[in-house]
């Protein structure tokens, strides 16, 4: 997923104006963010999808990985979305509850978009907060680094990583976190540059407070606005990113399954009969990326 | 494998040599004949001649695919941006956050099944060049489309800045037609974002044309790059990484170029 | 047994061709000749009939019955599911690449429709008494596609270039089991490749001495790294004769354009000698990654030969019966268990195999999930593989039940039991389908409390850890080189392929009696029991390949289990 990074640079500029006017920005935000209609959606969606993640394996009648062979020989007839058999959703093509599938992927693919999205936040902010604070060369030389690193084709990358390395749940959360967190720094180094010229900043250094103290005090914390609308941002994009691996075949492996997994099963057998084997898994996919959409619409907004 | 077949092998393709040695011939090889090697996997073809083959049609269908999302994209921003809050608006944001969230690996076997099974319109698959545009009309609708989305909010949003703009509400208080307004003044401006954000749209591109060339077999680059590294074509996955970076450079360098040329007050 | 294409000439004496097993069919007959006594008579006597029924056999051509109208369209869309690495006949060790080869390139002997030999470049051989020098007849008319005509040279050529090191050829051992005289040492580097029995007597007569003699040789030579390559054109241009500008072959069909990773074109080649029987004019060999995608485009009326995704084809047999087709195919899907030195320790002991054997249900994978015809194995060589009496293995006769019941109690005596579970990790190289089967194989373990992780791989690293017993089962299919069961059974000899690491002197010895015994029948049940016995596999099902072929394309082979198809007796009919 690629970011409108004109956009948010100046989304964080006018963050970091608001944080000098010193009003509660919060007790602001609730007001407006109740009055808009998008921002109503995109919070229930996103409940919604919560909770599904979160109750789905209390509901679900069946394990994951629990072949049905009551159905398993004609999916087509019997293993369609049924209450009697608690197939919920129906079943895969070799008879697994694809409700508590859907429900696994869900989790599998929201953890993929918040890990991610965390290690780019962390590996950003620290990198980006470094590199503008201490400015100068070390500035010049880390963010040439990042500039460099951007020109590296990285689903590409990616997707060598996994073939090297195998497949494994940790590569693809940590790859998908660690390819991403270069223009978070670049942001990050934007507005780290624009506060240290602050004066509680000045007067910190002034009282020979260590940079790491300052970095860690004054310069992150002030720096988080910007950061968790761009990280809101960022999930959709993981979550994007997952499904294409996935597509690849060298996501989350078997019997663990991600959404794009399933979409991507589902889809190749939507003309015989089976459509909901597409279409359960690709609602809540939408309905996961429309929450974080929305989300960080409406949180960049304000 | 009797060793001494494989011992044949491996001297055939320098891998009996010492590892530094191997890497200096390899960029050796690039830099005085710009030659990436021969493929581990097609004995008859070298790096160089499976990028010869597979590149000019990815290039192909990424720009157009490109030319097709800026086009629609802009023209949608524009429209939506004007008609701003109008049923317009709210159409044109559907479709571009609907197209967003369906990947093309769902809107491939789709069209295909729309378009060449039932109305048997378009051939689902293959590449004949530039004079068969019956091929290309599949692979970039769906791999425009997600880009076509963003363009279009991206320039619904800064469409409606500027047209929030002074000199725009001058322009409409004088009495200049909207029309007018918006081609003369407010475009240009507005289409710095999506300048910007070309770049690293057309990189994505060529990532999501592994999806294309598998679904269509249209044979550019993307099927290459997987394949290669699935089989473990060393020399072909080197040769078409150090491909994707340079383009990735000089399309970035061309889009900082561009933007120079729209908004002069950038300077480098 | 499903059918397509009419049959084509009936030149032995059976009226129907379903039932040519039985008859007495021109390799049966030289099978007998082989294995017949001493009596010199009869052995003259059994050579010149079959020497009379080559030689009478019309070539075996595209020869569309009386009542048949040609098409005016005789275009072939073949699907590949990916693009062939490499055409060169001695270098290929795919089976999709063989079939491109076969059309490119043509050897001593190709198969009908039902696997039986007919004369190729060669038109009839001689044996010596010993039955190792083979003499066989070049036909004078066959020709390159550059004109210039295909002599002994060519094959004396091509059948050491498969042996020497230098060619780097994958399938060099190919020639080792033919028995070629010199052929291991060649391949071990020990000896130069002008020193292989192979020798052109003359323009026409090329000879070939064996070791040792091998009842089904002649059989071997339909194999397409055995098909002769010119030798100026590979000379010359090195690794690049396969392009389609250098490719000089002596097929029916030549190359014309070839682009990587989606579409092969080959067109007629005027200058192959049967050309005035050839009928189909083109043929694409169409790249699609995605058997569904190919099953879509084939209904889209895209493509003539597909192969179908797996557990579809019962539904596309109901709703286009006379398209769909499940054809025999010479392959057998197992489980290798990893008895060598590296694999783990609980698969040392047999009765652990056993038991994993026999939990696995094989009637469920092929009845719910292959669903194309397959029939579950419990034993190894291929069932319909000529003169094979299938084995009667003791599980195979049990009820899944009991075997089940076995399973546990095996599993207990070896001190696995639910509280004390074995771990284990299956492996298999990417695949929907053997995705599908390993995940019910994990299913049907954890039932009698083993636990299974699940490790897929891309093919050729999936190769790479068998070959290095970096594995504990590992997913395995072995299809047969020529129509003999030798060609399974070679495979668990201690200097066989043998990825598991199976070695046991018993099964050996009885390979090597098989070899100059009188019947070797008797030898290979005796091996396929000891299979049984030892378990070094779990075989799992025999293959049968669930295909779509429109109405109006003939020809294509339906009984040849090995599925050797050659576009020049196929083409298509007017409605």
């Amino acid at each position: 997923m690629l970011i409108e990074r004109q956009k948010m640079e100046s989304l964080s500029e006018a963050l970091a104006d608001r944080v000098e006017k010193g009003r509660s920005p919060w007790a602001d935000a609730r007001v407006r963010f109740f009055r808009n209609r998008q921002a109503v959606i995109g919070l229930c969606l996103l409940i919604f999808v919560l909770a599904f993640a979160g109750f789905g394996p209390l509901i679900a009648r069946w394990p994951i990985d629990e072949i049905d062979f009551m159905v398993m020989g004609d999916i087509v007839r019997d293993g369609a979305p049924s209450l009697a058999n608690g197939h919920y959703f129906g079943t895969d093509d070799l008879g697994r509850d694809l409700f508590a599938r859907t429900v696994l992927g869900t989790q599998i693919s929201l953890a993929v978009g918040l890990i991610g999205a965390a290690i780019a936040v962390i590996v950003g902010t620290i990198y980006g907060a470094v590199s503008g604070f201490l400015g100068g060369r070390v500035d010049n030389v880390m963010m040439r680094t990042v500039d460099i690193l951007l020109a590296i084709p990285y689903m590409f990358v990616l997707i060598l990583l996994l073939v090297m390395f195998g497949r494994s749940v940790v590569l693809l959360f940590v790859g998908i976190g660690l390819l991403s967190w270069l223009d978070m720094s670049r942001i990050v180094r934007g507005q780290t540059l624009s506060l240290k010229g602050r004066e509680y900043v000045e007067a910190a250094r002034a009282t020979g407070v260590a940079s790491s103290t300052i970095i860690r005090r004054h310069i992150v914390p002030n720096l988080l606005g910007v950061v968790i609308v761009y990280a809101t941002l960022l999930v959709p994009g993981m979550i994007l990113s997952e499904s294409f691996i996935s597509f690849l075949g060298l996501g989350v492996q078997e019997p663990l399954t991600s959404l794009g997994a399933l979409i991507s099963e589902g889809a190749a057998t939507m003309n015989y009969g089976t459509l909901w084997q597409l279409i359960f898994p690709l609602f809540f996919f939408i309905v996961t990326l429309f929450s974080f959409f929305f989300w960080a619409t409406v949180c960049a907004m304000h | 494998m009797p060793p001494q077949v494989l011992a044949n092998i491996n001297a055939k393709y320098g891998l009996d040599q010492a590892l530094w040695k191997q890497l200096l011939d390899y960029v050796w090889g690039i830099v005085s004949r710009f030659d990436f090697g021969p493929s581990f996997v097609y004995p008859d073809q070298t790096v160089n001649s499976i990028i010869a083959q597979g590149f000019p049609v990815t290039l192909t269908y990424g720009l157009l695919s490109a030319i097709v999302a800026v086009l629609i994209g802009v023209t949608l921003g524009v429209v939506a941006a004007v008609r701003h809050n109008s049923w317009i608006d709210s159409l044109a944001v559907g479709i571009s956050v609907g197209a967003q969230v369906l990947p093309n690996f769902v809107m491939a076997p789709i069209l295909v099944l729309v378009f060449t099974l039932w109305l048997r319109w378009l051939p689902g698959g293959g590449w004949e060049g530039l004079g068969h545009p019956a091929y290309m009309v599949m692979p970039v609708i769906a791999l425009s489309t997600s880009y076509m989305a963003s363009i279009a909010r991206i320039t619904r949003s800064s469409m409606l800045e500027v047209l929030n703009s002074n000199h725009i509400r001058t322009a409409k208080a004088k009495g200049l037609p909207m029309r007018r307004v918006v081609m003369r003044h407010a475009l240009k401006p507005s289409l710095l974002p999506v300048i910007s954000y070309l770049g690293p749209a057309f990189v994505g591109m060529i990532t999501g044309s592994v999806v294309i060339d598998m679904y269509f077999s249209t044979g550019g680059i993307g099927k290459f790059f997987v394949e290669s590294a699935l089989n473990r074509d060393y020399a072909v996955m080197m040769g078409i990484t150090i491909l994707l970076g340079a383009l990735t450079i000089a399309f970035n360098l061309f889009v900082d170029i561009l933007y120079a040329w729209i908004d002069p007050k950038i300077r480098y | 047994m499903a059918r397509y294409g009419q049959p084509i000439v009936s030149w032995i004496s059976c009226s129907n061709y379903n039932q040519n097993r039985y008859c007495s069919s021109p390799n049966a007959l030289l099978r007998k000749f082989h294995k017949q006594g001493d009596d010199p008579y009869e052995k003259k006597l059994l050579l010149s009939a079959c020497l009379a029924l080559v030689i009478a056999a019309p070539a075996f051509a595209a020869n569309p019955q009386p009542d048949e109208k040609l098409a005016d369209n005789q275009n072939l869309n073949y699907w590949l599911l990916d693009a062939i690495k490499t055409k060169d006949p001695q270098l290929n060790s795919a089976v999709e690449g063989s079939d491109v080869a076969r059309q490119l390139f043509e050897g001593l002997y190709n198969q009908n429709y039902a696997g039986e030999l007919v004369p190729g470049v060669a038109t009839d051989y001689e044996v010596s008494e010993d039955q190792t020098v083979y003499t066989f007849h070049l036909r004078p008319e066959a020709k390159w596609s550059n004109g210039e005509p295909v002599t002994a040279e060519d094959f004396v050529f091509a059948w050491q270039r498969l042996a020497d090191p230098a060619t780097g050829s994958t399938y060099a051992w190919y020639e080792e089991l033919m028995n070629v005289k010199n052929a291991s040492a060649i391949v071990a580097g020990e000896v130069d490749p002008s020193e292989l029995g192979v020798k052109a007597v003359d323009d026409h007569t090329f000879e070939v001495t064996l070791g040792s003699p091998i009842p089904y040789f002649i059989k071997m030579t339909t194999h397409t790294s055995t098909f002769p390559v010119n030798r100026a054109v590979v000379e010359e241009f090195g690794d690049q004769w396969t392009l389609p500008e250098n490719m000089v072959g002596n097929g029916a069909y030549k190359l014309v354009e070839d682009k990587l990773g989606q579409d092969l074109t080959l067109e007629r080649n005027e200058n192959y000698w049967d050309n005035d029987n050839t009928v189909i004019e083109t043929i694409h060999f169409q790249a699609i990654n995605d058997k569904n995608a190919a099953l879509t485009r084939y209904l889209a009326g895209e493509l003539d030969r597909i192969e179908l995704p797996s557990g579809q084809f019962p539904r596309l047999k109901e709703e286009y019966p006379d398209q769909t087709h499940a054809v025999p195919r010479s392959c057998t899907y197992a489980y290798l268990f990893n008895v060598s030195e590296k694999g783990p320790e609980a698969l040392k002991d047999v009765r652990v195999r056993k038991a994993l054997s026999y939990a696995l249900n094989r009637d469920i994978i092929v009845d719910n999930i292959t669903r194309g015809g397959q029939k579950p194995a419990y034993s190894w060589t291929y069932y319909a593989t000529a003169d094979f009496q299938p084995p009667v293995t003791d599980y195979s006769q049990w009820s899944q039940e009991e075997r089940n019941e076995k399973a546990v109690e095996l599993l207990k005596e070896a001190g696995y039991d639910k509280s004390n579970p074995l771990e284990l990790t299956l492996s298999y190289n990417t695949s929907d389908d053997h995705k599908k089967i390993a995940i019910a194989a994990q299913q049907f373990w954890k039932a009698i409390g083993v636990n299974v992780t699940l490790n897929n791989t891309e093919w050729k690293v999936y190769l790479d850890n068998l070959k290095n017993y970096n594995f504990d089962i590992g997913r395995y299919a072995w299809c047969g080189d020529y129509d003999e069961a030798s060609t399974y059974l070679d495979y668990f000899r201690s200097g066989g392929m043998n990825y598991g690491g199976f070695d046991d002197p018993d099964y050996d010895a009885v390979m090597k009696a098989s070899l100059t015994a009188e019947d070797p029948s008797a030898d290979y049940d005796k091996a396929e029991q000891i299979l049984a016995e030892e378990m070094p596999l779990a075989p799992i099902y025999f293959y049968s390949t669930p295909v779509m072929v429109p109405a109006d394309v003939k020809g294509l082979p339906v009984d040849n289990v090995l599925q050797n198809w050659y576009a020049k007796d196929i083409y298509r009919v007017a409605d």
